[in-house]
């Protein structure tokens, strides 16, 4: 392309898709008390005061267990539905492999009213149990995909070897297969962790009396809210995201999975 | 390799059950709700009362507008950053491509929350605006169509360039030189063989960025507020507000076909055969 034309291109692209970010950091080291770019005065007391506030503080640890919690139970369900995916001669392999990946292709608010609906309603379930059941719905399908992908790329024919020496097919499947899809299994939890985190629309309908995820609480306060702390607190999580992305990236080669 | 299919159903079944009773018979069963007539008969007298309100069919027709207009706005953009990308030595392109990642990792309510610093009374756009003397009093950007088409553009941007990026480097790389050779000029080369062959690309981002932008919730919650519904807006609001599960189990319903709709067509026109 066009020797002058494409850094012009790129440069647009980059204000665009990077440039908001940097707008929200600016805004949230306002000194002031409304929100405003550029900023009035330079100061970290918005920054401070987001963990003073109880309900950010609850909220996030909601997230954060939903997110830990929530893709570990879609890994626990997700790896051996894979590894039969991949290994195994399964009957109705399309028909399980379509309810597996169904979840992504759903909208999440209608994941969520109906969870609400069907499960919360009529059987009881709390709200805290029908949101960690969501959310590793929600999951499920990226563990499986990653997982299937780091599968198919291992050759077979180690495991059979081990198993031919006299190791038990469990034995095989934990002593040579997880320490060579240790990657793909990484890749699929910090994949997993980061879309439960960000979820909101599955959440929407499943809030209760103190229980609230991060982003909802977030929502709910910009509505009533004009001050910098929610981008404060935005800025701090695009922080933490790309924080756990570069060292993703760094140590593992993140991209390659995903 | 393994040939027993009790024990692949072993492993296999858990998830695949989890999967059916948190997420498939809630769904199906709420999509339900919208056939059922008054007497328990199959009906869709549902669907004709949605669509004879006025303000239905403006959030329908509304949603279906954004989702065109940003695919179309992220075809336009994505190739040009597609194109300038994969020219790109191989370092900067690497270092690129994690740019156009990065903003996928980011909280999508942070990211949208940007523009309302951008856009709003006392945003950037207005603050600058006033200070060149353009206008007097700021300018009401926030819950406007447009505010909503830049927070979609904003967030699914990356998933058109991506595909594209891919599709671009799996092009042939003689095709563009001999097809210049041969006469033709930049348009030709575009219409001709770059487009023709990255034709898949193409359709993968276009299926991500417009169900994206059909089922998006934060940008149209925060960026349109109750001034500019879309259908999941809509359906939060019948919901939360109104306590109506039929309205939303036929928003639900046609939010479904519409991605789904979308995603045969677009799939149908990457194998269909190249007229060329």
């Amino acid at each position: 392309m066009n020797r002058l034309l494409s850094p012009v291109v790129l440069s647009l692209v980059l204000v665009f898709l990077i440039g908001p970010f940097f707008v929200i950091v600016a805004a949230s080291l306002s000194a002031g008390e409304t929100l405003a770019f550029p900023p009035h005065g330079l100061s970290l007391q918005w920054m401070a005061k987001v963990f003073t506030i109880d309900s950010f503080r609850a909220s996030f640890a909601i997230s954060l267990l939903l997110a830990v919690g929530g893709t570990a139970l879609a890994l626990m369900l997700g790896v051996p539905a894979a590894y039969a995916l991949s290994r195994y001669p399964l009957p109705f392999k399309e028909a399980i492999r379509a309810i597996l990946s169904a979840p992504i292709v759903v909208p999440g608010i209608i994941v969520g009213l109906s969870i609400l609906r069907y499960l919360v309603v009529p059987f009881g379930f709390s709200i805290t149990l029908a949101l960690f059941f969501a959310h590793t719905a929600l999951v499920l399908p990226y563990a499986v995909r990653v997982v299937s992908a780091s599968l198919d790329n291992l050759r077979s024919d180690i495991e059979e070897a081990a198993v031919l020496l006299g190791s038990s097919r469990l034995g095989a499947f934990f002593r040579v297969v997880v320490p060579n899809i240790r990657g793909g299994l990484l890749a699929a939890f910090i994949l997993g962790f980061v879309t439960s985190f960000n979820q909101v629309p599955v959440s929407l309908f499943l809030s209760g009396p103190g229980i609230q995820t991060l982003p909802i609480n977030m929502l709910g306060y910009m509505e009533t809210t004009y001050d910098p702390s929610v981008a404060a607190l935005s800025a701090l999580l695009a922080f933490l995201s790309v924080g756990i992305v570069f060292l993703a990236e760094r140590f593992l080669g993140f991209s390659r999975y995903v | 390799m393994f040939h027993n299919r009790s024990e692949a159903l072993i492993l296999a079944i858990p998830a695949a059950l989890f999967a059916a009773v948190v997420f498939l018979v809630p769904v199906v069963m709420l999509l339900s709700e919208g056939f059922h007539g008054p007497a328990g008969d199959w009906s869709i007298g549902a669907y004709t009362a949605f669509f004879s309100e006025t303000l239905n069919r403006t959030v329908f027709l509304r949603t279906l507008r954004l989702g065109l207009e940003v695919t179309a706005a992220a075809v336009v953009i994505g190739y040009a950053a597609a194109l300038a990308i994969v020219h790109l030595p191989s370092k900067g392109k690497g270092r690129m491509i994690g740019l156009v990642v990065l903003p996928l990792m980011i909280s999508p309510v942070a990211r949208t929350y940007a523009w309302i610093v951008i856009l709003g009374r006392t945003g950037f756009v207005n603050k600058a605006l006033m200070t060149l003397h353009l206008i007097d009093s700021p300018l009401h950007l926030l819950f406007s169509e447009t505010a909503v088409f830049l927070g979609l553009l904003q967030l699914f941007l990356p998933l058109m360039i991506l595909p594209l990026i891919g599709a671009l480097e799996n092009l042939p790389k003689d095709a563009v030189a001999a097809a210049r050779v041969l006469g033709a000029n930049w348009l030709q080369v575009f219409w001709k063989i770059v487009l023709p062959l990255t034709r898949e690309g193409l359709v993968l981002g276009g299926a991500l960025v417009f169900t994206g932008s059909l089922t998006a919730y934060i940008t149209p919650a925060i960026l349109g507020g109750s001034k500019v519904l879309m259908l999941e807006t809509l359906l939060y609001q019948r919901v939360a507000v109104s306590n109506d599960f039929v309205a939303a189990s036929v928003i639900a319903f046609i939010l479904i076909v519409m991605s789904f709709g979308a995603n045969l067509v677009l799939k149908h026109l990457a194998t269909a055969r190249s007229r060329i």
